[in-house]
């Protein structure tokens, strides 16, 4: 498998087959005298931007802190060894509910989108 | 049998896709002012967009894959940016144009200001985002859209002259104000090859659970539903070229020149008929448009996406299509001229043709994604010709904007 090419940017779902995002980042492990390893994979906002250069990924970083609290300042984690399955959407046996990846789209449902009559 | 309701739904469908302000605008601008002569570029457009239609759904009903998770995943975020920031901005243009479209006929209709109707036609589109179905949008939009049908029965009963009509068919060179022809003919192929059409296609084709088994009717879909949108719009440009220019009226710059075109075949009914069809056409768009914005951003970024799904299930991707509609109604109800509008968004979109069509080329001939379905020989062809095409258009839009723009 190549990495970037069979991981990054796929289709990421939780184990109730929730879409939470997609492959936006891997984090690798470096091994002396062996090749290195993946041990989690990003999402979200942050690590997006990091990919648009430092500039970008600082100022989101800061922009996320600021809108989000602390624990926002650094991008979603979620660790390789929870992944199930790999076809055209990667699965992690994660619940997306006990994550912080949908905050802000909860933020949205109870502030906003909730409120307006019919949703 | 199923199937065969399946196909002629998805022809209608498409139908009531393919024609909206913009192919309206265009086609009608082109033959007011240079007759049958532009209707090759009618022709061009409909074959391009056939091509491109189907190949969507081909790599849908695949891969599973929309176009726009497609481009993403196969060049990286870094790459996907741009068509993503080009296809958003020019499709809120686009928007506001089909918002503007509506309006006006509202203004046709009522004789009140387009400005006023902008606020209530966004939000009358925004309820049925926000309640409706896919299949209801869909379907809605397809049926209502057939009354831009009375086009084509109205170029026939004008009785044209049909060897001229072919031979407008063959791309000729203008006789008179060259650079406004050329801006014409981008324009109308910027209607025609629209990204929002097949981006569209493609996440429908999701969204209605499309698998292989559907090959054969995407083909039938794309090519016979592209056909009758194409023939409508050249319905539309032989009534321009045939009723507007016997008026006088040798350039449309104006709406308020337009709703004339049906009333020498139709008399009141044509008003009405045309009034109608505007509004219809322009207002199904405008739900197509506006749920494309948010499909774009939530399969860009891997949300949860779908029109099924109730809002508070999906607060993110019914946030796009609620600000979308919003921001767009926003320059009509400042007075921006709709029809100006709708021009230059349709050539800005010919210009932006490169950004969406070149990863077709690689998209459709990835085995990973296409298998044994990649594309052929003429698929291919067709792809590099819309690609160049794109690339000229690209280049020459600005400076025919400015010397050729209306």
């Amino acid at each position: 498998m190549k990495l970037l090419r069979d991981l990054l940017d796929k289709q990421v779902v939780d184990r109730e087959q929730v879409k939470i995002g997609k492959v936006d980042g891997l984090v690798a492990e470096l091994r002396r005298g062996k090749p290195p390893r993946i041990v989690a994979i990003e999402l979200g906002s942050i690590t997006l931007a990091r990919r648009l250069g430092t500039w970008p990924g600082r100022r989101m970083a800061q922009l996320a802190a600021r809108l989000g609290g602390k624990r926002h300042g650094e991008p979603h984690r979620i660790a390789w060894h929870k992944v199930k399955d790999i076809g055209i959407d990667i699965e992690f046996d994660v619940d997306v509910r006990q994550t912080s990846i949908f905050a802000w789209q909860d933020w949205l449902r109870d502030r906003v989108i909730g409120r307006i009559p019919g949703a | 049998m199923k199937k065969l309701v399946e196909i002629s739904l998805g022809v209608v469908t498409s139908v009531g896709g393919f024609l909206e302000v913009g192919s309206m605008a265009t086609a009608a601008q082109a033959g007011a002012t240079f007759g049958f002569q532009l209707i090759w570029a009618v022709v061009l457009g409909t074959i391009c967009i056939i091509f491109l239609v189907e190949m969507a759904g081909r790599f849908a009903a695949v891969s599973h894959h929309t176009i726009c998770d497609g481009i993403r995943e196969r060049f990286g975020f870094n790459v996907f940016v741009w068509p993503l920031l080009a296809t958003l901005l020019l499709s809120l243009m686009v928007l506001s144009a089909e918002i503007g479209g509506v309006a006006i006929a509202l203004e046709f209709a009522t004789g009140i200001g387009f400005r006023w109707w902008a606020l209530p036609v966004a939000i009358l589109a925004w309820l049925l985002l926000w309640k409706g179905t896919f299949g209801f949008i869909e379907k809605g939009v397809s049926i209502l859209g057939l009354v831009t049908l009375c086009f084509v029965v109205a170029a026939v009963m004008l009785k044209p002259d049909w060897t001229a009509v072919a031979a407008g068919a063959v791309p000729s060179l203008p006789a008179h104000d060259a650079a406004n022809y050329w801006f014409m003919a981008v324009s109308i192929l910027g209607a025609s090859i629209s990204p929002y059409l097949f981006m569209f296609y493609s996440s429908g084709a999701i969204e209605d659970q499309w698998d292989k088994s559907y090959l054969g009717a995407n083909r039938a879909i794309a090519g016979l539903g592209m056909t009758f949108g194409g023939t409508i719009s050249v319905g539309v440009l032989i009534v321009a070229a045939l009723v507007l220019a016997t008026q006088g009226i040798n350039q449309v710059d104006d709406y308020h020149q337009m709703p004339l075109m049906l009333i020498p075949v139709f008399g009141f009914w044509g008003f009405v008929l045309f009034i109608a069809s505007l509004a219809v056409a322009c207002f199904g768009a405008a739900l197509e448009v506006g749920l494309q914005q948010a499909y774009l951003v939530a399969q860009g970024f891997g949300w949860t996406w779908g029109e099924d799904r109730k809002p508070r299930d999906n607060p993110g991707f019914s946030a796009v299509y609620t600000v979308s509609l919003f921001l767009a109604a926003i320059p009509i109800m400042l007075g921006l001229d709709p029809l100006r509008l709708t021009i230059f968004s349709m050539a800005l979109t010919a210009a932006s043709l490169p950004l969406t069509v070149v990863p077709f080329l690689f998209l459709l001939n990835d085995k990973r994604y296409v298998g044994e379905h990649r594309n052929g020989i003429l698929s291919n062809a067709a792809v590099i010709f819309i690609i160049a095409l794109g690339f000229v258009l690209a280049v020459v839009t600005i400076p025919l904007q400015i010397l050729g723009g209306t």
